[in-house]
């Protein structure tokens, strides 16, 4: 017999903020040495040459191995991870969510206009729409049941994009953060980053947390406190507190990165 | 000489370009003023102008047309919704931006909300638009919360945008500005950009410094105007200096020009 609880047994939010009194002081030296690293790693890559369209590093370039296959970046995981990211925007800022596909797909329509992947939304034939509708409702559940209420005073910010330029404006490093609280105004590190994904959490999901957070410290010159994932397949969290070694971590896997791109020009 | 300085954006930096703005502020004169009206009318045209420092970090040329969705009305919202959170501390973002809503529905509601405008536009989304709204204003307010708090000069949330209207030569001109730091007896006004800043954001950032100025009752010039890209984490800024204001002030002529080209050349 199956039986299923009525809550969720881990609060995403209440594990990402953790024990206030434990927080650290907020790191503001770490951010010109990562920088350094990464411009200095950049310069033995590509030497004096320019690249001739500027390399774009994201979260998903991190995700994946190169010669690998991510059944989530097909058109059909991608308008999933889109869905959810929008009831995502929708839970945090309190609006209640009855029918989940058909909410987050008026929210998604409203924002992005016409797109590809709209575009293969309405390519799809009622059996198909009828099996995303169910996927997504899913996803739907386990997010709502896992994620806990967000208080405003935590100020809660969804969809945070960030874009950094290296090496002359030769790499750009862009991010988007699908859920950011707290504040970089205070004397203790207390901005949680979270990134919620469709997929189960592996490998490539904790290279895409420490790139999160090293573009947040570029960024900003502040490193944030803790670093997070959840799977809306799973249920599950994985959350890091940000330290230098983990930064100085993924700026090597971010040079790993550009190295391969420069490589395959 | 531009006085166009490139920064990091962080606490420290932000107020050091606020403590080292020039002290001295340049102030416009009748003349300037009357000079800069003969020079919009030379640009001939039928219809009213408007021009802001998109127009000239366009050069002037047409872009695609505006339409509201969650990105563009983020401003509007996210900068009223501040100024309910200045008025009343206890008041939460979340709270201050939905209140903001309720109120642009309301005015849609009674008939006050003229074809176009935002509150039109709100009053036909469905609640989970109306989500998404809030999401990107809740953002917007927030990220402007953010750097004001982190400022150590006193601030205020400007009632409005800064507006001119040139005299007969059916022009307006609005410059945007987030918060405005007073320092002594000079002011520096702040502007929060999205995404990361383009060869022409100097140019554009000098067009609202000049706006600035011209909409002045005193035509005062802020001592300093700095625009913020919290996105790519850089800050640029701008002395009101009168060769700065100059410079605005031909690249918003240059604008309408180029404007009125277009214009020939659509009707031709």
């Amino acid at each position: 017999m199956t039986t299923l609880l009525p809550a969720s047994p881990i609060s995403v939010v209440d594990t990402l903020r953790g024990d206030r009194a434990a927080r650290p002081l907020a790191n503001t030296t770490s951010a010109g040495g990562l920088r350094a690293q990464l411009e200095d790693g950049i310069y033995e890559i590509m030497g004096k040459r320019n690249s001739s369209a500027p390399l774009v590093v994201r979260a998903s370039s991190l995700r994946q191995a190169s010669h690998t296959t991510d059944v989530s970046l097909s058109s059909l995981g991608r308008i999933r991870g889109v869905l959810i990211n929008q009831l995502l925007r929708l839970h945090c800022v309190g609006e209640s969510i009855d029918h989940a596909f058909d909410e987050a797909v008026e929210a998604w329509r409203a924002e992005a206009g016409a797109s590809d992947l709209i575009g293969r939304l309405e390519q799809m034939d009622d059996d198909e729409r009828a099996r995303l509708a169910t996927d997504v409702s899913a996803h739907s559940i386990t997010l709502t049941r896992a994620f806990g209420s967000l208080a405003s005073n935590w100020m809660p910010r969804s969809a945070v994009r960030a874009t950094q330029r290296l090496g002359a404006g030769n790499v750009v490093l862009r991010d988007m953060v699908d859920l950011m609280i707290g504040t970089n105004s205070g004397a203790w590190a207390s901005v949680v980053l979270l990134d919620v994904t469709t997929s189960p959490l592996g490998e490539g999901a904790e290279r895409a947390m420490r790139y999160h957070a090293l573009v947040e410290t570029l960024r900003t010159s502040i490193v944030p406190l803790r670093t997070s994932a959840f799977s809306t397949a799973t249920g599950d969290l994985w959350a890091l507190d940000v330290d230098h070694e983990l930064l100085s971590r993924s700026a090597n896997e971010v040079l790993e990165v550009i190295n391969e791109l420069w490589m395959s020009q | 000489m531009t006085t166009l300085l490139h920064r990091r954006y962080t606490n420290a930096q932000l107020n050091d370009l606020i403590s080292t703005s020039p002290l001295e502020p340049v102030s416009l004169t009748d003349d300037h003023r009357l000079s800069l009206a003969a020079r919009f009318r030379a640009v001939a045209g039928t219809e009213h102008r408007r021009l802001d420092a998109w127009t000239v970090e366009q050069a002037g040329r047409p872009s695609a047309s505006f339409r509201w969705s969650p990105s563009t009305a983020r401003r509007v919202i996210g900068n009223a919704a501040l100024r309910r959170v200045q008025r009343q501390p206890s008041t939460s973002i979340c709270d201050a931006v939905r209140e903001e809503i309720d109120d642009q529905l309301l005015r849609a509601a009674s008939g006050r909300a003229r074809a176009g405008s935002l509150a039109s536009w709100l009053c036909r989304l469905r609640h989970p638009a109306l989500g998404l709204v809030s999401a990107e204003a809740i953002n917007w307010t927030t990220q402007v919360l953010e750097i004001a708090r982190g400022l150590s000069s006193p601030w205020e949330v400007p009632a409005s945008d800064a507006y001119y209207d040139v005299a007969t030569a059916r022009t307006t001109l609005r410059g945007r500005r987030e918060l405005v730091v007073v320092n002594d007896a000079t002011r520096i006004i702040v502007r929060m950009r999205a995404g990361a800043p383009g060869k022409s954001s100097g140019p554009g950032l000098r067009a609202d410094l000049t706006i600035d100025a011209l909409a002045n009752h005193d035509g005062v010039a802020p001592s300093r105007i700095i625009g913020l890209w919290p996105e790519a984490g850089v800050t640029l800024s701008v002395d009101g200096t009168m060769a700065d204001l100059r410079a605005g002030a031909r690249d918003l002529v240059r604008a309408a020009v180029v404007q009125r080209r277009a214009r020939l050349a659509i009707a031709a």
